[in-house]
C-alpha cells in the first residue's frame, strides 16, 4: 500500500490539476462541437449554396483520424491560418472539429425524423417557418438526440487523452510525467485509468438517466 | 337618394359571401392529375361532408383549402378574401408570400387523421401554443380559453398529460381542442376517426356532432356514412378529382343519381 500512497495519493495535486485541464478541454470542445455541428447541419439542410461545402467538411471531420487532425490543427493551422495560438486551443479545436462532424449528422437525422405532420399542424395553426422550427422541430430533435449527444461527450473525453502529445497538461500528460519521474507505472497508470473510467461512466450514467426521464415523461422512443 | 329603401337588418354582402368558397381547384403531382376543377361553397354555420373512394383526392382537396398544397389553378376564398393571392390598392393581384399565407391559415382549424399533436408539450401546451405565438394573446387568456375548449371536447381532466399517455380518441379530441382554441372561422376534418379503433370512434364523432350543432362551419372528409348522413347540410361525392354528385344528404344517400355513387355506397351497406 505504500506505493499507492507515495505515487498516487501524495501526487493527488498533480493528478487533480491534470483532471481539471481534461475537464476544461473536453467541456469547451463539447460546447464548440454542438455549435459547430448545428451550423454544419443547418448549412447542409437549409442553405443550398453551402450544402456541398457542409457535406465536404462533415465527411472530412469524420473521416480524418483524430490523431492526424490534432497534429494538423496544432502544427499546420498556425502556419497557414495564424491560429490556434496555443496547444490548449489546438487541443479542444481538433476534438471539436471531429465531434461536430458526427453531431451534424446526428442533428440532421433528428430533424429528418420529425414527421411532416408535426410541421403541418403548426403551419395550419398559422405559425411561421421560424416559429415552427424553434417551437416544434428543435425541441423534438433535442429530445430524440439527447442520448447520442451525451454519448459524443464520452467520445471526446476518451479522445482527449491524445492531446498529451502536443504537451497540453491534461490528466494523461500529468500521469505520464509522474511515471517519468518515478519509473513506476503500475499504480500511477492504474489510478489514471480508474479516473477516466469513473468520469466516462458518470457521463454515460447521467445520459442514461436523462434518456429514461425523457422517455418516461414524453413517452418518446429511445434512440 | 333612395331614402325610403328598406334597410336590411344584416348587410347583404355579409350574409351572401360564403365562409369558404372553393373555386375551380386543380392540383397535379407530376403527371398525376388529382383534382380536376373542384368548386363548391361552404356557408357560415353549415357542414359539408366530402365522401369518395380512396385516392379520389379528398385529402388533397382539404390540403389545398388551407394551402398545405398549393393549387395549380383555382382559388380558395375565406369570407370572400382570396387565400393565395392578394389584390393591392391599384387592383393588381399578386401571389401572397408564405408569411401572408401563414396569416390567412389561422382562420381555418385543421384536424388530421394522425392527430399530429406535438409530443413535447402537454395537452394544454398544445392548445395554447398557437393562440400565444400567433394570435399573441396573453398566457392567462390563452389558458382560460384553452380550458374552455378542452371542456368542450371533455378532456379538461387530461390538460396536464403528455399526448403519448392518451388513447387515440383522447388525442384526437385534444387535437380538435387545439384547432378550436384559435377561434377559426371554419374547421376542416380529414378522416378524423379513420385511425381509431371502432370503440373510440364514437367519442370523437360525438364531439364533432356537438360542434356542428353549435353552428361551427365545417368541411368533413369522412368514411362514416351515417355521420355524413345525419350531420351534413350538404354532401359532395368526389370521383377521380371531380365532383360526381352533390346535394343534401337525404338525396345523395336516399336517391343517388350516378351509378358510381350507387356503387360506392353499396360498399357501406352490408
Ligand atoms: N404529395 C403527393 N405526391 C404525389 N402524389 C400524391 C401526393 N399526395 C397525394 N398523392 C396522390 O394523389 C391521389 C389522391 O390522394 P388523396 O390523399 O387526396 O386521396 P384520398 O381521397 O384522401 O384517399 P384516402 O381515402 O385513401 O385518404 C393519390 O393517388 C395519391 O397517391
Ligand atoms: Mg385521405
Amino acid at each position: 500500500m505504500g506505493n499507492w500512497e507515495r505515487l498516487v495519493w501524495n501526487q493527488r495535486d498533480v493528478l487533480l490539476a491534470g483532471f481539471v485541464v481534461t475537464v476544461e478541454v473536453c467541456a469547451i470542445a463539447f460546447a464548440a462541437a454542438i455549435i459547430g455541428g448545428l451550423m454544419l447541419c443547418l448549412m447542409r439542410l437549409y442553405v443550398p449554396p453551402l450544402r456541398l461545402v457542409a457535406i465536404v467538411l462533415i465527411e472530412f471531420f469524420r473521416d480524418t483520424p483524430i490523431f492526424v487532425q490534432l497534429m494538423w490543427v496544432a502544427y499546420v493551422w498556425p502556419e497557414v491560418f495564424g491560429f490556434p495560438n496555443s496547444f490548449f486551443n489546438a487541443g479542444w479545436l481538433a476534438l471539436a472539429l471531429q465531434s461536430s462532424g458526427y453531431l451534424a449528422e446526428t442533428f440532421r437525422a433528428g430533424i429528418e425524423a420529425v414527421p411532416s405532420g408535426q410541421r403541418e399542424a403548426a403551419f395550419s395553426a398559422g405559425m411561421s417557418q421560424a416559429q415552427t422550427f424553434t417551437r416544434i422541430v428543435v425541441p423534438q430533435v433535442a429530445l430524440a438526440t439527447a442520448p447520442s449527444i451525451v454519448n459524443q461527450f464520452t467520445v471526446i473525453v476518451k479522445s482527449s487523452t491524445l492531446i498529451s502529445v502536443i504537451t497540453v497538461p491534461d490528466l494523461m500528460s500529468q500521469s505520464q510525467k509522474l511515471v517519468n519521474v518515478w519509473y513506476e507505472p503500475i499504480e500511477i497508470l492504474t489510478a489514471t485509468a480508474a479516473i477516466y473510467i469513473a468520469f466516462v461512466f458518470a457521463i454515460s450514467l447521467a445520459g442514461k438517466l436523462l434518456a429514461d426521464r425523457l422517455r418516461q415523461r414524453y413517452g418518446l422512443a429511445a434512440s | 337618394m333612395r331614402v325610403f329603401a328598406p334597410k336590411p337588418s344584416v348587410p347583404i354582402s355579409m350574409s351572401d359571401v360564403p365562409s369558404i368558397r372553393i373555386a375551380g381547384i386543380h392540383k397535379s403531382f407530376g403527371p398525376l392529375e388529382v383534382l380536376r376543377g373542384v368548386s363548391f361553397d361552404v356557408h357560415r354555420g353549415s357542414v359539408v361532408s366530402v365522401i369518395g373512394a380512396s385516392g379520389s383526392g379528398k385529402s388533397t382537396l382539404l390540403r389545398c383549402v388551407n394551402y398545405l398544397e398549393t393549387p395549380n389553378a383555382g382559388e380558395i376564398y375565406i369570407d370572400g378574401e382570396p387565400l393565395g393571392t392578394c389584390v393591392d390598392a391599384r387592383g393588381q393581384s399578386r401571389p401572397r408570400s408564405l408569411g401572408e399565407i401563414n396569416t390567412m391559415r389561422r382562420e381555418l382549424g385543421v384536424v388530421f387523421q394522425q392527430f399530429n399533436l406535438w409530443p413535447h408539450m402537454t395537452v394544454l401546451g398544445n392548445v395554447i401554443e398557437a393562440p400565444i405565438r400567433v394570435r399573441k394573446v396573453s398566457r392567462k387568456e390563452a389558458v382560460e380559453y384553452g380550458e374552455e375548449c378542452l371542456r368542450r371536447v371533455k378532456l379538461l381532466d387530461k390538460a396536464d398529460e403528455y399526448p403519448a399517455r392518451l388513447s387515440g380518441g383522447q388525442q384526437q379530441r385534444a387535437a380538435i381542442a387545439r384547432a378550436l382554441a384559435m377561434r377559426p372561422k371554419a374547421m376542416l376534418f380529414d378522416e378524423a376517426t379513420s385511425s381509431l379503433d371502432p370503440e373510440l370512434t364514437d367519442e370523437v364523432l360525438g364531439v364533432m356532432r356537438e360542434l356542428a350543432a353549435d353552428g361551427t362551419t365545417m368541411i368533413v372528409v369522412t368514411h362514416e356514412m351515417n355521420f355524413a348522413h345525419e350531420v351534413s347540410d350538404r354532401v359532395i361525392f368526389l370521383h377521380q378529382g371531380l365532383i360526381e354528385e352533390e346535394g343534401p344528404p337525404a338525396d345523395l344517400f336516399g336517391a343517388p343519381k350516378s351509378e358510381r355513387l350507387r356503387q360506392f355506397l353499396s360498399k357501406y351497406r352490408k
